[in-house]
């Protein structure tokens, strides 16, 4: 077996393109595999087509937002055991609360953790690390 | 209204005269005429006497009788012009009252409708300025998280070694986008408590488990200082208290962010939470966040509470803050029936205790 399969896959579903590369950069550096989608259409083709093993979402995203990428990815047989972290500068009671009822693994806002915070919360919800 | 007898009444010109009366004008004359006749005739004096006592009589009864009938008929014509007149005053006055009434009524809706317009544009301003909050608060939240990352990742390392001295730049770089960051949320969280007062979400909440998740969202921010992060859990599971469990952990971030904050390296913060029926009539269950850091200087303990008050001695140890954490937690208890308050000593440390209501099945 390749090394690289052994691999985790995170995806990160992220427009703002400094975000998304700082946040590649780090989770790198623990050794994931990863993929990036820059719109809520490509989030759930990348979701669909790569079947990552965490996924990293955004929800203010151009075209579809992440509530509707959540529920789709929550909908979708194939798609809807995989863990998914809300990653987002929205974090009012609502959104958090939205989040929960589509079935959310975890909120973080992004201002108010660092991305050291975030691999020990994908550490968490990845088995067989 | 009852119409006035006016049928009895003759026009002559412009004047009404009584019927009677020009009957009784009209009869004088003829008689008068009859005696000028029987005279030019030149009739006995004596038969002229005889006939003239009845022509007399007659005219004198029907004198009177015209006379009083005449008198009882302009007395009822007052009084018809009496009443007439009043009915008519009457209903000028009910026309005039009817007038006002209309006036005021129109007045009533001209003020209604203006203050529906007040109004709206009040809470169309207050939907502004929320969103404006929001949108802007969340707007800058990104690039802010960009910069926290990267202050951070050059600090861990992460993008290659820094000499001690940017090391100690990228650190005062790295503080004060934390402070941005407080800043920003703390400003988020008095909007939101302002706009949403209402909207409480009372549930049956597991304190100690709420206790514990918030905590473990402490860990680094305690290690980064050294700090011991300690929790007394009650012997016994206590019942669930009637909570907004968001609301609450915001009290609770507030708190123990704090005494973390305020607390010297290698210092020590303790949450404890036990059932205060017994001993305390403030609530029932009761949360202590005890730190035995810099203290509240006696002065200031009764501003504490306030919107945006700092204790003189904040700015020394940390200047992450703005004032607004506890006044936000004060309200948030309150809303929930509890209370806060606290002991504080200088230099030696503070107790901040809250309190919430059980959760009891409404009867």
């Amino acid at each position: 077996m390749e090394n690289d399969s052994n691999k985790k896959t995170i995806l990160i579903v992220e427009d703002d393109e400094f975000l998304r590369s700082l946040t590649a950069k780090r989770l790198e550096k623990e050794n994931y595999r990863i993929e990036v989608a820059v719109d809520g259409e490509n989030a759930i083709s990348t979701v669909e087509s790569v079947k990552p093993d965490l996924i990293l979402l955004d929800l203010l995203l151009p075209g579809k937002d992440g509530f509707e990428v959540l529920k789709k990815i929550r909908l979708t047989e194939s798609t809807k055991g995989i863990p998914v972290i809300i990653f987002s500068n929205l974090g009012q009671k609502e959104d958090i609360e939205k989040a929960k009822a589509l079935g959310v693994d975890d909120f973080l806002i992004k201002a108010n953790f660092t991305l050291d915070d975030v691999v020990g919360k994908i550490k968490k919800l990845i088995v067989g690390q | 209204m009852e119409t006035p007898q006016h049928v009895h009444l003759l026009e002559l010109g412009h004047r009404t005269v009584n019927p009677l009366v020009f009957w009784g004008v009209i009869t004088t004359v003829l008689s008068v005429v009859l005696v000028l006749i029987i005279n030019t005739a030149g009739v006995q004096s004596g038969i002229y006497l005889l006939f003239l006592v009845p022509v007399m009589a007659y005219l004198a009864i029907m004198g009177f009788f015209i006379a009083y009938v005449s008198k009882l008929n302009r007395e009822r014509n007052r009084l018809l012009a009496d009443q007439v007149r009043a009915e008519t005053t009457k209903t000028g006055e009910f026309q005039k009252l009817n007038q006002e009434l209309e006036a005021y009524a129109k007045q009533l809706f001209d003020k209604d409708f203006e203050l529906t317009l007040a109004n709206k544009r009040l809470q169309n301003l207050e939907q502004a300025k929320s969103k404006f909050v929001s949108v802007t608060t969340h707007q800058l939240r990104t690039p802010l998280s960009a910069i926290k990352w990267t202050f951070h990742m050059l600090l861990q390392g992460n993008l290659g070694p820094t000499t001690s001295e940017q090391h100690t730049f990228i650190e005062k770089g790295y503080e004060s986008t934390q402070r941005m960051i407080a800043i920003i949320n703390d400003l988020l969280n008095v909007d939101y408590m302002e706009i949403d007062h209402a909207d409480y979400n009372f549930l049956p909440v597991d304190l100690p488990a709420l206790i514990e998740s918030v905590l473990f969202e402490f860990t680094n921010q305690a290690e980064s200082k050294k700090i011991t992060l300690k929790f007394n859990k009650p012997p016994s599971a206590p019942p669930p208290v009637l909570a907004d469990p968001i609301k609450v952990s915001m009290v609770l971030e507030n708190l123990i962010d704090n005494a973390i904050k305020y607390t010297p390296r290698t210092g020590q913060v303790t949450v404890s939470v036990s059932d205060a029926r017994m001993n305390s009539a403030r609530g029932d269950l009761e949360v202590v966040v005890s730190d035995n850091g810099i203290g509240i200087p006696p002065a200031e303990r009764d501003k504490i509470f306030h919107r945006f008050f700092r204790g003189s001695n904040a700015t020394k140890v940390q200047t992450d803050g703005t004032g607004l954490g506890l006044f936000i937690s004060r309200d948030i208890v309150e809303k929930h029936g509890g209370a806060v308050w606290f002991e504080s000593a200088v230099g030696q440390g503070t107790q901040f205790h809250f309190t919430l209501p059980l959760h009891r099945l409404s009867s």
